[in-house]
Formats: C-alpha cells, sequence, structure tokens
C-alpha cells in the first residue's frame, strides 16, 4: 500500500515497531534490576499521599499566593462577538478610586510586547501534518495580550485595569470607554466555513486556515466503487468547556533590582509558562520563574498561556508592585479555553457481509478566534478508522475561525470526537443493512494477530487485544440478561436501552523528559520532575514507582513539581503523557542511580561494581557480610565524590495506544424523555498499572466527563446576538454524583512495546467512548419510536421532541 | 460586588426606619439570591437590611389544629427535617427538602424565596396552593392577590414579609421536573385537597407570568381526584417560558405530567 502520509515528507519516518530489533536495546544490569523491582511491587493501590493535604485545606492554589504591596487586576472585556476597536478612552478609569494603570492593546504595541508563541501545530514525528489548503504553514491568527485592531469573541479581554483592591479594579474596568465598531459575526462551525461568511481575519478571507487531505485517495475511490452498500452519517460534536473547580487565577511580580519576573499561576506544566512567556515579554527564560503547585482541575484548559498570565507580570513591572488576577466564574466561562467543536461528514462502504471496506470522513474544527491548539483535530484524524480493520480511508482536516473563545486540547483531545463518529457509523449501519450491531464491529476488529497495525491514515497501533476487551466488557455488563431488566423498567413506565463502545486512543505528548534523584543526608529521597499533576495523584504515583526501584518505603520519596527555578525541562501533564514519560525516565534515573551506588560502593569495599549486590536498599558486596545502605552511602561518599545524585532526560516520541470498550444502560422516562443512566461498565487497556487505585479514580472522573458532554454541557451561543447563553451554572448543566451510576470498571493491561515499563495512558479512556456508549444507548430506547439518531446533549427536551417525532412519523 | 453598607437591625421598626431613611436600600435574609445577584454585579443596593434578627421573623414552625405557620427567616432545612410539618403537610416538607442542596437549604429562607417570587421557585406554589395568608410588618395578604407576575409581589417598597400561614389540607402531593442544569424547577405542581374538599393545582417553573392556578385542572380533579381525571388534558403553550433547556411546548407538556404525578404521589412528592 502506498503511504498514506501523502504530505508528510517521503520516507522521513520509519516507525520504530515496524524498525528490527538493534543491539542498544539490550538492558543494562541496573535497569534489569529496576524494572525487576518495580515489576514485583507495581499495581498496588496506594491511598494518595496529598489527599490529608488537600482535604484538610492545606493545598496551594494559584489564589492562596498573595505578596507584599500586591495589587489587583481586573479585565476589560469585549461585549460583543466582532468587533472593531475605534479607540479606548482610560480617563474616567484612571480617575476612578484606587486604579493604578489601565492597559490597552496600543500599549502592547508600544512596549513591543510580542503576541503567544502557542505553536498550535502539532509536530512530533507521529502526528498528522496539517496544512493550509496550499500545502504551506498555515496562518493561526496571532494572540496578543491585549488586541489593538477589532475583538473577535465575547469576552476577549480588550484592557487591563490594576487597583488597589478587586473591588476597585472592577469599578475602575466599568469606566473604560471603548468606542465599538460592531461587524458582522458567525459562531456556528459549518456557517463559518460556507462561502460568504463574515471573515475573521483578513489573512484567511473564507476563514478555513487548513484544509488536509489525508490517506489513499484512488484505493477508497476504488474500494466505494466496488461496495455492496455505503452508509453516510452527519454529525456535530458539539463545544463543552472544563469547568475546573478552581477558576485561572495568576499573581505576577517584578524585582528591578534582579530583573527577574515571578508568576504564580496553576496550569498544565509551568515550563512551557515560562518558555512561551518569556517570548512575549522579550526577555530570557531564566528571567522568569514559574511556581504552579496544586491545581484544581485542568482537562487541558489550562494547558496554553492565558492572557491574563503575561498581563499580571507586564502590569507589575509597570507599577513596581506585584499584580494579582483571579478570574470570576463567570470569566471562566466566557474565556477558559474550551473543548470539542467538531462536525464531521462520514461514509462508510462495506461489502454484503459487512466487511469495511473503506471510510471517508470530512472533519472541520471550529477553533474560535484564533488557533490556540490544533491537537484535537490532529489526533482524531489519525484515529478516524477506531477499532477496526479498515484498508482504506480519506481523511479531508479542516479547522475554521468563528467568533468565538478559543478551543484546545480538552479531556481526551480529539478522540472522544471521532470514536464517536465510527461508533456511530457502526449502529447506523448495523441498523440500515440488518447486521447484528456487536457481530458486525466483532468481524471487523483488529485483531491482536495485526499488531502493530498501521491504519488506513497511517497510525500504529501499538498493541491490544480488541476482541477480549469487547468480549470482557459484554460479559460484566450482563448484556445478556438485559431483556429481563427492560421487561421490569416498562412495569414502571420507564424504557430501558442499552449502548455499547469500542475505542482506541492515542497517547503521544510532548516528547521530552527530565528527571532528577538525590538520596538526602536526611533518609529522604526527593525526584524534581516537569510533570504538572492537576489531581492526577502524581506525588503519590511516581513516588511509589521510585520507591519500588531504590526499594525504600514510599513515604520517604518526595516528588518535587511546579517551581521552574527547580524543575528545568518537562513537558507538562497532557494527553495521557505523565505516568509514561515521567515513569520512563524515573526508572532510567533510578538504573543510573543505582549504577553510580554500586561504583561508589566498589570503591568503599576495594571491589568492582559487578561484585555488587544490591536489594532493600542496601548495597553488598558478594559472598561476604559487607554492606552499606543508600543512604550511608550517600552521607560517606559525599565529600569525596558529591552528592548522590543523578540527571536523566529521556525523549520518546512513539505514540501508544490505549484502548478498551464502554457499554451504558439508561432508563427514559416514558413521559418525560428524562435520561437516568443506571449501568456503566468498562474495560481499559492501560498498559502497564502503576496505581489501580488512582487509575480507577481517574477513570471515574473520564467517565463522568464524556457522559456529562453526552447528556448537559453544552457552551450555547444565540445565533441572532453571538452572545453565549451558558454564561454560568444556572444554565451549563454538569454531571453530579446522583446523575451518575455506580461504575463497574476494569483493567486489561497489554503491556505496550514502547517503553520499557509498558505502560500506556490511563483515565482518558473513561471519556473517549462515553460519548458514543452515551447516545447509542438513548437511540436505542428510542428505538421503538423511529428514532436512528440525535444530537447531542441528550437532554430531557432533545429526548422528548425526538420521540414526538417518531410518533408522529409513525 | 459594589460597595454597600450592611445593618443588622434587631426588630420590626428598627428595620423600617433603616429603609424609608435610606435612598437605595435592600432586605437581606438567607442572601442565596440576592448575593449572587451583587456579586455578579447585577444590583447595587448602597445599603444592606438583615431581617434576620428580627423577632418575629425568627425561625419558627407552629403547627395549631389547622394551621402551619412559619416565620419568615426559617431556612428551607428547618422546614424540611420539621416533624410536625412531615406529619401534617409532608409535601411541603418535601418540597423544601427539594431546593437546590445542601448549602442553600442550610442558608435560604421561605421568607426570601416568596419575597422573591423566582418564576422558578418551589415555594410560591405551595403558598398558592395551600391558600396561605402572606403576614406583612402592616396587613395579612391572601396568596390569591400576594402573586403578581414574574418577580412582582403585593408587597410595596420596605414592606416586610414577617411569616406565612398555611393551611393544612386534607391531602396535597407535589411534583417537580427540575432543569437539567439549575435544578431549579422547569415545571412543577403542587395539587392540594383542602378540608372543606375545595381544589387548588399550582404550577411553577412554567407559566410566562410566574406561578398560577390551573384551573382548568381543578375542575377536572374536583369531578374525581385521580391522574385518569386529567387525561387528555392541555395547557396552552403560549401561556409557558421557553428557553434552551424547554420550549413553551415542552413545558406545556410537563405542566400536565407533572400535575398527574402530583395526585399520583398525593401525601408526598416526586422530584424527577
Ligand atoms: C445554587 C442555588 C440553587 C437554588 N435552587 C433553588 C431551587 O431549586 N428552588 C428554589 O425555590 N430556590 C432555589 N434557590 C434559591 C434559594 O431558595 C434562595 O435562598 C431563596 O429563593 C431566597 O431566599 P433567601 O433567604 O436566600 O433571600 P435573599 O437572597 O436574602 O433575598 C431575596 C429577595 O427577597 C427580599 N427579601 C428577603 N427577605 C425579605 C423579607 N422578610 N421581607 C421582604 N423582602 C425580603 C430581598 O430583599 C431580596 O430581594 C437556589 C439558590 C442557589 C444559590
Amino acid at each position: 500500500m502506498n503511504s498514506p502520509l501523502k504530505t508528510a515528507a517521503p520516507g522521513a519516518i520509519v516507525h520504530p515497531l515496524k524498525q528490527p530489533k538493534s543491539a542498544s536495546a539490550e538492558l543494562s544490569p541496573e535497569m534489569k534490576l529496576v524494572q525487576e523491582a518495580l515489576f514485583k511491587h507495581v499495581g498496588k493501590p496506594i491511598p494518595r499521599k496529598e489527599d490529608g493535604r488537600l482535604i484538610t485545606g492545606k493545598g496551594r492554589f494559584s489564589d492562596d499566593f498573595s505578596l507584599p504591596g500586591q495589587t489587583y487586576a481586573a479585565i476589560v472585556r469585549s461585549p460583543y462577538p466582532h468587533a472593531r476597536i475605534n479607540g479606548v478612552d482610560k480617563t474616567e478609569a484612571l480617575a476612578s478610586e484606587g486604579v493604578l494603570l489601565v492597559l490597552t492593546g496600543e500599549d502592547i504595541l508600544a512596549d513591543g510586547i510580542k503576541d503567544v508563541p502557542h505553536n498550535p501545530v502539532p509536530s512530533t514525528n507521529f502526528d498528522m501534518k496539517l496544512r493550509a489548503k496550499d500545502g504551506s504553514h498555515a496562518f493561526t491568527g496571532p494572540h496578543f495580550l491585549l488586541p489593538a485592531d477589532k475583538a473577535r469573541h465575547v469576552g476577549e479581554a480588550v484592557a487591563i485595569v490594576v487597583a488597589e483592591t478587586a473591588a476597585q479594579a472592577a469599578d475602575g474596568a466599568e469606566k473604560v470607554m471603548v468606542d465599538w465598531e460592531e461587524l458582522p459575526f458567525v459562531t456556528d462551525t459549518a456557517k463559518a466555513a460556507a462561502p460568504g461568511a463574515p471573515t475573521i481575519w483578513d489573512e484567511v478571507p473564507d476563514n478555513v486556515f487548513i484544509d488536509t487531505t489525508f490517506g489513499d485517495i484512488e484505493g477508497t475511490n476504488r474500494a466505494f466503487e466496488a461496495a455492496d452498500h455505503v452508509v453516510k452519517g452527519d454529525f456535530h460534536i458539539h463545544r463543552v468547556t472544563g469547568v475546573t473547580m478552581e477558576p485561572r487565577a495568576s499573581l505576577g511580580s517584578y524585582d528591578p533590582e534582579t530583573k527577574r519576573y515571578t508568576l504564580y499561576a496553576g496550569s498544565g506544566g509551568a515550563v512551557r509558562q515560562k518558555n512561551e512567556l518569556s517570548k512575549v515579554l522579550g526577555i530570557e527564560p531564566k528571567d522568569l520563574r514559574v511556581l504552579s503547585f496544586d491545581v484544581g482541575g485542568n482537562f487541558g484548559t489550562r494547558n496554553r498561556v492565558y492572557v491574563e498570565f503575561g498581563l499580571v507580570l507586564w502590569a507589575s513591572r509597570k507599577i513596581g508592585r506585584p499584580v494579582k488576577f483571579t478570574a470570576t466564574r463567570s470569566e471562566s466561562f466566557l474565556t477558559d479555553y474550551q473543548g470539542r467543536d467538531l462536525v464531521v461528514k462520514a461514509e462508510l462502504a462495506l461489502n454484503k457481509d459487512g466487511k469495511f471496506l473503506a471510510l471517508r470522513s470530512d472533519n472541520l474544527s471550529n477553533v474560535g478566534g484564533r488557533a490556540v491548539s490544533l491537537s484535537p483535530l490532529s489526533k482524531g484524524s489519525g484515529l478516524i478508522t477506531g477499532s477496526y480493520d479498515i484498508p482504506f480511508a480519506v481523511l479531508r482536516a479542516r479547522a475554521v475561525f468563528s467568533n468565538t473563545m478559543c478551543t484546545q486540547a480538552y479531556r481526551s483531545s480529539g478522540r472522544p470526537e471521532v470514536t464517536f463518529v465510527i461508533e456511530r457509523m457502526c449502529e447506523l449501519a448495523a441498523d440500515q443493512l440488518g447486521f447484528d450491531k456487536l457481530e458486525l464491529r466483532r468481524m471487523n476488529l483488529v485483531p491482536p494477530s495485526s499488531m502493530p497495525y498501521t491504519n488506513a491514515v497511517g497510525s500504529v497501533y501499538d498493541s491490544g487485544e480488541y476482541e477480549k476487551n469487547m468480549d470482557r466488557a459484554l460479559e460484566i455488563s450482563e448484556w445478556n440478561m438485559f431483556d429481563a431488566r427492560k421487561a421490569e423498567a416498562a412495569t414502571r413506565g420507564k424504557i430501558l436501552g442499552r449502548g455499547f463502545a469500542n475505542y482506541v486512543e492515542s497517547s503521544i505528548g510532548t516528547p521530552k523528559e527530565r528527571a532528577e534523584i538525590e538520596i538526602k543526608e536526611d533518609g529522604n529521597i526527593e525526584v524534581i520532575i516537569g510533570t504538572q499533576p492537576s489531581g492526577q495523584g502524581h506525588e503519590t504515583s511516581f513516588a511509589q514507582v521510585v520507591a519500588d526501584m531504590i526499594q525504600v518505603p514510599v513515604e520517604k520519596v518526595w516528588i518535587v513539581i511546579g517551581d521552574t527555578d527547580i524543575v528545568s525541562v518537562g513537558g507538562g501533564s497532557h494527553s495521557g503523557r505523565s505516568m509514561r514519560h515521567a515513569g520512563t525516565v524515573m526508572a532510567m534515573a533510578s538504573a543510573d542511580l543505582l549504577a553510580e551506588g554500586r561504583k561508589r560502593a566498589a570503591e568503599l569495599f576495594g571491589s568492582t561494581p559487578d561484585q555488587i549486590e544490591f536489594e532493600g536498599a542496601v548495597f553488598k558486596l558478594k559472598n561476604s557480610n559487607q554492606t552499606i545502605d543508600i543512604f550511608e552511602l550517600g552521607r560517606r561518599t559525599r565529600a569525596s565524590h558529591g552528592k548522590l545524585r543523578v540527571i536523566r532526560d529521556n525523549e520518546m516520541h512513539t505514540p501508544v495506544f490505549p484502548n478498551g470498550a464502554a457499554v451504558c444502560e439508561v432508563e427514559v422516562d416514558r413521559d418525560t424523555g428524562h435520561v437516568q443512566i443506571v449501568r456503566y461498565t468498562t474495560i481499559d487497556d492501560v498498559g502497564r498499572c502503576i496505581n489501580p487505585l488512582i487509575v480507577h479514580g481517574q477513570t471515574h472522573g473520564g467517565i463522568a466527563q464524556g457522559v456529562g458532554q453526552a447528556m448537559w454541557e453544552l457552551c450555547a451561543i444565540d445565533p441572532n446576538s453571538g452572545q453565549p447563553l451558558a454564561g454560568s451554572l444556572m444554565d451549563y448543566g454538569m454531571p453530579r454524583s446522583d446523575t451518575m451510576p455506580t461504575f463497574n470498571c476494569e483493567i486489561a493491561e497489554v503491556f505496550s512495546p514502547t517503553n520499557p515499563l509498558g505502560i500506556k495512558a490511563g483515565g482518558e479512556g473513561g471519556t473517549t467512548p462515553a460519548l458514543a456508549t452515551v447516545v447509542n444507548a438513548v437511540v436505542d430506547a428510542l428505538s421503538e419510536f423511529g428514532v436512528k439518531d440525535i444530537q447531542m446533549p441528550v437532554t430531557p427536551a432533545t429526548v422528548w421532541r425526538a420521540m414526538n417525532n417518531g410518533r408522529k412519523a409513525s | 460586588m459594589y460597595a454597600t453598607t450592611y445593618h443588622k437591625p434587631m426588630s420590626l421598626s428598627e428595620a423600617i426606619e433603616l429603609f424609608e431613611g435610606s435612598e437605595d436600600a435592600s432586605y437581606l435574609s438567607g442572601g442565596h439570591t440576592l448575593i449572587p445577584t451583587l456579586k455578579s454585579r447585577l444590583a447595587a443596593p448602597q445599603h444592606l437590611i438583615d431581617v434576620r434578627n428580627i423577632p418575629e421573623l425568627a425561625s419558627s414552625i407552629e403547627v395549631t389544629a389547622n394551621k402551619v405557620i412559619i416565620g419568615s427567616a426559617t431556612r428551607h432545612h428547618i422546614v424540611a427535617s420539621s416533624k410536625e410539618i412531615q406529619a401534617v403537610v409532608p409535601a411541603l416538607s418535601g418540597l423544601a427538602g427539594s431546593i437546590g442542596d445542601v448549602q442553600v437549604r442550610h442558608m435560604g429562607t421561605i421568607g426570601g424565596s416568596t419575597a422573591n417570587n423566582d418564576p422558578a421557585a418551589d415555594y410560591p406554589s405551595a403558598v398558592l396552593s395551600l391558600d396561605a395568608t402572606v403576614h406583612t410588618d402592616r396587613r395579612e395578604i391572601p396568596a390569591e392577590e400576594y402573586f403578581q407576575g414574574l418577580y412582582t409581589t403585593a408587597l410595596e417598597p420596605g414592606e416586610i414579609l414577617v411569616r406565612i400561614e398555611f393551611n393544612i389540607p386534607e391531602i396535597a402531593g407535589y411534583a417537580k421536573f427540575r432543569n437539567p442544569a439549575s435544578r431549579y424547577s422547569m415545571a412543577a405542581a403542587f395539587v392540594s385537597k383542602h378540608r372543606d374538599g375545595h381544589i387548588r393545582v399550582a404550577i411553577t417553573g412554567a407559566g410566562n407570568e410566574g406561578v398560577f392556578r390551573w384551573t382548568e385542572a381543578e375542575e377536572r380533579l374536583t369531578e374525581s381526584l385521580t391522574a385518569e381525571a386529567l387525561e387528555g388534558l392541555t395547557i396552552d403553550p403560549s401561556r409557558m417560558m421557553g428557553d434552551m433547556h424547554a420550549p413553551t411546548d415542552y413545558r406545556a407538556h410537563l405542566v400536565a405530567v407533572m400535575t398527574r404525578r402530583a395526585v399520583q404521589n398525593l401525601g408526598g412528592t416526586h422530584i424527577l
């Protein structure tokens, strides 16, 4: 088959799993030791170390920090979806009590403050290469901290007001007079890409700034021509937002003596914030220190730089005092980076037996007023064929500007979207052509014997036993006993429906990670790592990994994160990368540490390293009773050899493909359309599982987030005014504990061959199939009304309307 | 929130004096409607007069032979957990227990809710259905005259709601369909059969003029207090509110379903 990566440099990429094994892959004796120790111990459900601190109010969230002489910022935001800024009058605001400073987009330009280098196009070797229509690098819309030309969405920051108190800043912000000129706007994804839509950026008159086609066009055309059946579907995986419990906050300060800036701001990774914000300010990265400790929810919304982070730094230099900004819940709803918003047209070709022959997919991603990240489009692009062996596929991937808040990678970026499409297509095909929906899936699954499997758009699935997942999910969900449950529900006026979905997703993430491990004199071990937890329990699971490898109690291991003066390299936490990248580099660093320890012990004992054994944190000279524990060794050799400390860098580009299956059962109230989920079952192949307690917790949260999108969450916008309609929790529906069933989750461990620990990723697998599973279940329940498809979120009103239309039609 | 001055009067007269002496004042009870409004800068009273320490309004529940009398500053959770109310009008305590969440029920008050008359609030339906009397610092107002449209009541500027006297019915039921986001009612029905036999059906959450009596349903239920008696009865969607969560036709449909369910659950509540 031709290389499907048509737009990539030909022959540039040879997937490591497709290369012959090289000799250098041999493990060092220390690495063997480390692996043996690790594999003996991991998989223990150790309770989280950080919980005591967090539930007793001892967390350190961004807004908990204050500095002497601190001032407060409020932001002036655009009330219009699209409007030119003809001028800004600061006079009244500056005269307002307590106001110290007002800055606008004009000041940005005058001060030479640069745009945020979001670098939105994913660029690892295995990311899909997204380009403009003519193949050139795309124009992605500069993101200045404050625009000088126009506002491109409701809520866009256009001025910052700094005052002595937060209330005075808010008062001042109301007195900034912007001379607005309203412009025609477009917020809807499909309409933004339609001919004649208002132009968001003059550089891209038709708003479509990415238009790339992947796959074997001729092969796909031939397959469609030869097909017995073609099934079509139109989908909109709608816009949602993260609703983190902690609104974003930042505290910036500038020290004129050292000319250094400090930023306290919770994010998905402090190192990225440091690198990008230093470019914005036009300073060396070393002149900016970023601290990010506890983070109250991220889900992707915090991975990218927010304009307020740069604004507080810039303003603090201007006034010589620290400046703090804490978003309100309304500001979070308007201007947190949002998620999803993908419109898909798909066509599936099948032969008469139900074998999938080819897929065509036209995916259009709404990035908002400018491109912050194309990760959702790109991630999904590589997975359009899902868990199925579809020999030919063509994908047209487009991205469009609109007058909405920017989108970003959001919980399992891009993958729930395409999983939704392929799993809905399976249902539509089964229904239209009369196949059993499970058998149709089963016959098309990628078999384990094909692993590593290259899909029709070039993604290489590393490993997995998809059919086994499917069987197990059906078994533990008691799929076969459904009829009895349905009959019982009917006696209560409820219609029971069931939905099934397979999924495969990919985890790539920033390739570089560094670990530093030090044996401290006080008997503790300090680990410095550049990932950033926001509830995932790294302080426990990472400590657990190092403790197991160095064979000490987990209480002795301390994970240091989130201060760029200490953590110099680090990819942050996104895309399910943390355990795999951090786990691998920590294993390598541990091996280095043991190698160094053996060398030092050998010297002490007057022997050679190969005569030194290591067990239970103790080095021992073979066939002797000479021993020394690792902490004592550190103390004894400090003067001669320095601290017992290692630094290890690692770079891993090869993606992993977590996979699994989910089953959902819903009860629909016949009279009202109310939907209650009554059962939810998942199987997740996360590769090697370090701490099942934490993985289950992450999966539960992931399910709730996926179910939330399917059932309630929606960033609704009034088409007539362009105004967001769900600006608070009064209108933005969230999953709640009483609307979630007890989850029935199992972990499957098929070790990934791509990394020494065999890790894939966990958590996002809860979200990825959830949209499809819920909608499949609701459509199944409504089948008696002739319902074949339904738009998310499946709110009571939507379900009632679907039942009614069905009733009328029949 | 804009700058404002907080006052804590200890008597009715002091509260009224404060109100009349200031240009732009607002009474404050549990604050669970007013404070969020202030925080989002949608209102800017210069004076907040906290009524919760006034003895006449104080948290209190009195059950007599015919009446349940509740002081204005009584919080929802007190009503929800009152054994005396549970014994005589379980639909009323059940209604209070269905409001918001635990925090809201421990701060919000019956007086604040009734004074505010949010079209999606729960209490107005009970006040109307149970033929309650609203007692203020200066007069008594029958429920029929009290509610006057969205967020509008018969209360004059500065008038303080002191207590509410509910009639104990022969039996009552409350059924509510919650808004999936806010969890306020999207359509709810409070159905009462009074001791003299008359029926009251009050609908909240749905009407475009706020809480209202559904008299056609009352007539049907007077014939026979059964869900079957309501069969085929519909309400005109043009009387309904419509929004992104429930267009008018869906709300009209829910009103009919919730009224049937209130009848099916007389002596209790049905919350969806
Ligand atoms: C998250 C949330 C969820 C909620 N969910 C629900 C729900 O499901 N159902 C529901 O019914 N309600 C709900 N509420 C509203 C809640 O019940 C409020 O507390 C209540 O409506 C107002 O009562 P309050 O005591 O808080 O009044 P306040 O907020 O203090 O006052 C409300 C208004 O009444 C006036 N006022 C107060 N007391 C008096 C008085 N004695 N005399 C004259 N005027 C007075 C005030 O000036 C103000 O205008 C919710 C609130 C929140 C925050």
